[in-house]
């Protein structure tokens, strides 16, 4: 009865300990809110956080090394995701890590047309307001970094992009490749289009 | 009966000194593979590579090529392999912790087949010889071997408590770990588990520069700071013997392990008590208890009669 008493107690504490990390993470500055991007195949919402380990098998395998993990910066609730910042580097649709991925919280596709076409990470969002095109200095450089030109982006007069949202993948090559600063044309995530 | 021990004491610990810093060697490896990756995917040519990176590149990226080249494609190859102790991959064969399954199962999830099959080896050798994981490659008992001597020193001027919280500590950790993977994502084991945060400190600080993804390595340092500090003022080798759930949950798994260290009762000396002295998880050799043994092989050289070896348990 002691025995078992004694065992209780520092189970409690057991339990009590790992608890410090959430009240600590109140000290740290508040987490950025960032648009998290998932790498291809990624499954939505929760049902992607359910199966995601944070083992970073997807990250070795990039040969684009665009997959980063999110630190403390981003929240708790996103320690050790995976996540890829087209602006920074864009994912290049490869495939590799859906493949590796032990858990499945990517699904595996394959390196081809149809594969790539079974991607949606998120949608382009074109700023007309900034855009060189549509400000009449034709510049198309989205347009000749797109993956799959002609389906998810078109081009109008000027060589202004037009993008099919029901086509487009979200890889962001579009973003990584436009010459304006700040983009003129950026991924909106799958998660923030609801 | 006296037989000369086929193992002896010093062969273990360096045998299994030498897998831990191959387990350590293949951690930065991996990591250090996802640059070559990036050569191979961008140059595809070894003097492109060095006239962009230099001369240390080319060789990385050479012998990268010719060992991934022994087993086929070297781009294919190497992107059969990856991740940590955690959950890895290699060579196409599947590692999963047991607790990473557990978590995962937690949150109502099944785990995907390859996630399954993982386990397959972790539990097999938990289950033949214990806790040899703590002995052969946890990444993080390289932190706690500096800690413990430290330690040493510390106690020669100060005085350090020892406490014994018990087993039910660490079976509250994994709960405690198991609520928090629930409340936020199953990337907070990072901070509970000394072996992830090796694991994602050497692997992020590898991989990428400081500016884009320092945050988990920075985190997975915090955490393993934390239980330095744990180690240094709490009880000697406190994190693995009273904080680790994973350390825990295989010491239970291997209870009944058929394989470990034998006591051949007649030749051991009742006054001595040096293995139980000695053990770093607490186990009691004198006792013939081993429910924490790794098989770690101090015990075995400390013996003044040699009267521990390694073998079949009988009981």
């Amino acid at each position: 009865m002691l025995k078992r008493r004694s065992f209780l107690k520092s189970f409690l504490a057991g339990v009590a300990i790992p608890m410090i990390i959430p009240v600590v993470a109140r000290f740290l500055p508040p987490a950025l809110k960032r648009r998290l991007l998932r790498p291809p195949g990624a499954l939505r919402g929760q049902a992607f956080l359910d199966k995601c380990t944070g083992c970073a098998q997807c990250a070795s395998v990039c040969p684009n090394q665009c997959i980063t993990m999110t630190g403390l910066e981003s929240g708790l609730e996103a320690l050790a995701m995976p996540v890829i910042t087209p602006r920074w580097r864009a994912c290049t649709l490869c495939m590799a890590c859906t493949q590796i991925c032990p858990t499945g919280a990517l699904e595996p596709l394959e390196a081809n047309l149809a594969g790539m076409q079974k991607v949606k990470m998120g949608i382009a969002t074109v700023s007309t307001g900034i855009c060189y095109s549509f400000n009449g200095r034709t510049c198309g450089t989205c347009y000749h970094a797109c993956p799959l030109p002609g389906k998810a982006m078109r081009l109008g007069l000027l060589e202004t992009p037009i993008v099919d949202p029901d086509q487009c993948v979200g890889c962001g090559l579009c973003e990584q490749a436009c010459i304006h600063m700040p983009h003129a044309i950026r991924i909106v995530p799958v998660e923030e289009l609801g | 009966m006296a037989h000369k021990p086929r193992l002896s004491g010093a062969t273990l610990r360096w045998g299994f000194f030498a897998s831990r810093v191959l387990v350590l060697a293949l951690i930065c490896m991996v990591a250090a593979w996802t640059h070559y990756l990036n050569l191979k995917a961008g140059y595809n040519n070894a003097r492109l590579v060095e006239l962009a990176h230099g001369p240390w590149m080319r060789r990385f990226y050479e012998a990268s090529e010719a060992f991934f080249g022994l087993l086929g494609d070297p781009l294919e190859v190497a992107q059969q392999s990856g991740g940590m102790v955690w959950s890895s991959s290699i060579l196409g064969l599947p590692l999963t912790d047991p607790v990473a399954a557990l978590s995962v199962a937690s949150r109502g999830s099944m785990p995907g087949t390859q996630f399954l099959l993982g386990l397959l080896i972790p539990l097999g050798v938990a289950l033949t010889f214990g806790r040899v994981f703590c002995a052969a490659i946890c990444p993080a008992s390289l932190v706690f071997y500096v800690t413990s001597r430290l330690r040493r020193l510390l106690k020669r001027w100060f005085l350090l408590p020892n406490l014994n919280p018990g087993r039910g500590l660490a079976w509250g950790v994994l709960v405690g770990g198991l609520v928090l993977a629930n409340m936020y994502g199953h990337g907070v084991w990072t901070l509970v588990l000394p072996y992830l945060a090796m694991g994602q400190a050497l692997f992020h600080t590898i991989v990428y520069e400081s500016s884009v993804a320092g945050g988990v390595a920075a985190a997975a340092l915090g955490a393993l700071v934390f239980f330095a500090l744990a180690d240094l003022l709490l009880g000697d080798h406190f994190v693995c013997r009273h904080l680790c759930p994973t350390g825990r949950l295989l010491g239970s798994l291997g209870r009944r392990a058929p394989l470990g260290v034998v006591r051949d009762a007649p030749n051991c000396k009742t006054s001595c008590n040096a293995c139980t002295e000695i053990c770093p998880l607490a186990a009691d050799p004198k006792q013939d208890d081993l429910l924490d043994c790794s098989s770690c092989g101090e015990c075995l050289s400390v013996c003044p009669t040699s009267c521990l070896s390694m073998g079949r348990k009988t009981a």
